[in-house]
């Protein structure tokens, strides 16, 4: 029996006392009870909730066992296929406390028998300097890294840098650009997309196509040695979505060696540079004219005497000295004719015209080096005759190509681009009718039929293309004997799924052309060349050039007016 | 009784408390190896990544373009050589005819052509193999 509390001392208090006290108790201890049980209760839930369900044990474990994440600092850049054009990778560079060093003269000997990229007087003046901190060398290899480490010389150290590296090499050097030492971008995509490459995450996939950029990169390099030209450009580009194939431009540059480029290869001929086009630019003449109606495919114009404007004579190259009609024109790239066909239009016309298909504002390309159209000052009848056979207005190649990837696919314009288009069909603006793209495009088939560019025609893949050749501008004067020779095509020209411009800056002519370094000579030999070894690439079906159907597509009608007769050409 | 209760309760105290010593260094270890082996999948990753660089950069266009035609003789597809299935005639009652006896000539009984070790014709030097880690 437990003994009872002292106030529970029954002899001060009445019976009923007793049970009062007893009572009173109880309900003390239950609620000290209850009290204790819910302080207890608290505990155990904190527990469950600390142990169990917040952070601590349990998101540790969860980092733990989650995969890990290779922490790239610059996203990758792959070609419209995933194949790697720029990565980059883990290096160590070197650095030094000067404080630190105990013989200068030592470690200076020491570090150049390891790194034998460095000058021993550089690393010394380096080494005694004031400062706590100075590079030594940037991106070792881990060979070098080791053998540094084990020279074992106090106060040097590491940090773990990324290099941007460019696995293809010069491949497509102008698109991709170059990065500085901080992996800056410098130049091209790099430079244009510097954000979103530096928060890393998806590859960056470009428009390019490694197997056509090779393919025209080396046949423009044959070509360029073969005529001892000082530089050459060459484009790709899809006929329905604007997307840049392949962009070229000769002579280029290693971006993983970025302190070796030189003005010359750093300087992008595909959209840096601007060019008078010569005759190429007659297929945006004729098609300004067909589509206006101010001439039709019957109509012609009289080629028999230059005309003279003032000091200016306008002559033909390839002169037939008769009525021409304009598949004629075309064909025989007459400069006259392309001349009366501007000045039917006019010049508030082709001013419009060649805005609308962006000949007068630098190419929408996703880089930073696109260069400004030079327009004609005041732009009189002169100038709308020169400019109706490519004089007188500079435009880049990127911008030529464009135009004329909507001359051919029906009319529809696409902005030109470096990033691939997943969507199939891309917002495009209709500058002519599918009736004169269709003109144009048997005109351009003409061409190589019959005309200038017959050394373009690719046996199989129906290659049309339009000749140009342009003296260059030397200050304000022409530079004889200084030729862009350039030429631009399609194929295959009934149904183009592809435009193809090659170019040569300066070539000098052979004995093979003839001693001749005119487009038609040096250019368009370029691409059909690459047309033979892009089509099968690009899963293009060589067809029966003779076949009823496609004769029938191409089919053009050309007046005679001497004669009186008509020939259908093509037959 | 209340000895042999207490003695209940102090060894099950002890018995957890081993317990937990246990779970507690088992998972301390395993943990460890867990923090290890991601440890060596960020460093193969690591590795993977420098291997694809160099496999991008032996796989340049430009060099095999030059191992084919130096190596095995290719060249780039003539229009020529690519024919759809339409053009094939259809299959003639001649055709059907047992084939002759004559013994079919097996490509091991061509010519072999002396193909150089691309070891030692490679002039391609895969600079990246330097990234590559030491293990």
């Amino acid at each position: 029996m437990i003994g009872r509390p002292p106030f529970f001392h029954p002899a001060r208090r009445h019976p009923g006392d007793a049970d009062q006290a007893l009572e009173t108790g109880r309900t003390r201890l239950l609620f000290t009870g209850a009290m204790f049980a819910c302080a207890f209760a608290v505990v155990a839930l904190r527990l469950v909730d600390v142990t169990l369900l917040k952070e601590g044990a349990g998101q540790r474990s969860a980092q733990l066992s989650a995969a890990p994440v290779l922490q790239t600092g610059r996203a990758d850049i792959v070609d419209r296929n995933g194949v790697l054009l720029a990565t980059s990778l883990k290096t160590a560079s070197l650095y030094a406390n000067p404080h630190l060093i105990i013989d200068a003269h030592e470690a200076a000997a020491k570090l150049v028998k390891a790194v034998p990229e460095l000058s021993r007087e550089q690393v010394y003046a380096r080494l005694v300097s004031d400062k706590s901190f100075v590079w030594l060398y940037r991106h070792l290899t881990p060979r070098q890294q080791y053998e540094v480490n084990r020279l074992g010389i106090p106060g040097f150290d590491f940090i773990t840098e990324e290099r941007r590296v460019y696995p293809a090499g010069p491949l497509a050097a102008h698109a991709l650009g170059h990065t500085d030492v901080d992996n800056h971008g410098l130049a091209g995509v790099e430079r244009q997309f510097d954000e979103t490459l530096r928060t890393g995450g998806a590859p960056l996939r470009l428009s390019i196509d490694t197997r056509v950029q090779h393919a025209m990169r080396e046949e423009l390099g044959r070509a360029m040695r073969a005529f001892r030209a000082v530089g050459a450009a060459g484009i790709v580009q899809d006929a329905h979505t604007g997307e840049l194939i392949a962009m070229v431009s000769l002579p280029d540059f290693d971006p993983n060696l970025p302190a070796s480029i030189d003005s010359e290869s750093r300087f992008n001929r595909a959209t840096l540079g601007v060019y008078e086009m010569g005759s190429t630019f007659k297929i945006f003449t004729s098609a300004m004219a067909l589509d206006a109606g101010t001439v039709t495919m019957q109509g012609g114009y009289d080629a028999r005497e230059p005309i003279r404007v003032s000091r200016f004579v306008i002559r033909d190259f390839h002169g037939k000295r008769r009525w021409l009609s304009v598949p004629e024109i075309f064909m025989y790239s007459s400069n006259i004719g392309a001349a009366r066909m501007a000045l039917d239009v006019g010049t508030a016309g082709q001013r419009s015209f060649l805005s609308k298909i962006g000949m007068l504002r630098p190419a929408p390309v996703e880089i930073s080096e696109v260069g400004q159209p030079i327009l004609p000052g005041q732009w009189r009848d002169i100038s709308t005759m020169t400019i109706g056979f490519g004089h007188g207005l500079a435009v880049s190649p990127v911008q030529l190509s464009t135009g004329v990837v909507a001359m051919v696919n029906g009319g529809v314009l696409y902005p030109p681009t470096l990033i691939r288009r997943d969507s199939p069909t891309r917002a495009g603006t209709r500058v002519v009718s599918a009736r004169t793209s269709g003109e144009i495009r048997r005109m351009m088939r003409l061409v190589v039929e019959d005309g200038t560019g017959r050394n373009a025609e690719a046996r199989g893949y129906l290659v049309g293309g339009k000749t140009g050749t342009a003296e260059k501008v030397m200050g304000k004067r022409y530079k004889a004997k200084a030729l862009m020779s350039s030429f631009v095509g399609a194929f295959p020209i009934n149904a183009p799924r592809y435009v193809i411009f090659a170019m040569l800056d300066e070539p000098s002519g052979t004995k093979e052309t003839l001693g001749y370094a005119t487009g038609g000579w040096v250019a368009a030999p370029v691409v059909r060349n690459v047309v033979y070894r892009i089509a099968p690439i690009l899963g293009i079906h060589p067809v029966d050039e003779g076949s009823p159907a496609i004769r029938q597509q191409l089919a053009i009608d050309i007046v005679t007016k001497e004669s009186g007769k008509r020939r259908l050409a093509s037959f | 009784m209340i000895k042999r209760a207490t003695l209940v309760w102090v060894l099950l105290a002890v018995l957890s408390g081993t317990g937990l010593f246990l779970v507690k260094y088992e998972v301390q270890a395993l943990e460890e190896r867990l923090a290890a082996i991601n440890h060596d999948i960020l460093d193969d990753m690591e590795a993977v990544h420098v291997l694809k660089a160099e496999w991008a950069w032996l796989n340049q266009p430009a060099r095999l373009d030059d191992l084919g035609r130096r190596l095995l003789d290719m060249e780039p597809v003539s229009s020529a050589q690519i024919r759809s299935i339409a053009d094939i005639p259809m299959r003639t009652p001649d055709a059907d005819a047992p084939p002759s006896t004559a013994p079919r000539r097996r490509p091991a009984d061509k010519p072999r052509k002396l193909v150089r070790n691309p070891r030692t014709a490679d002039p391609v030097i895969p600079l990246f193999a330097q990234y590559r880690r030491t293990p």
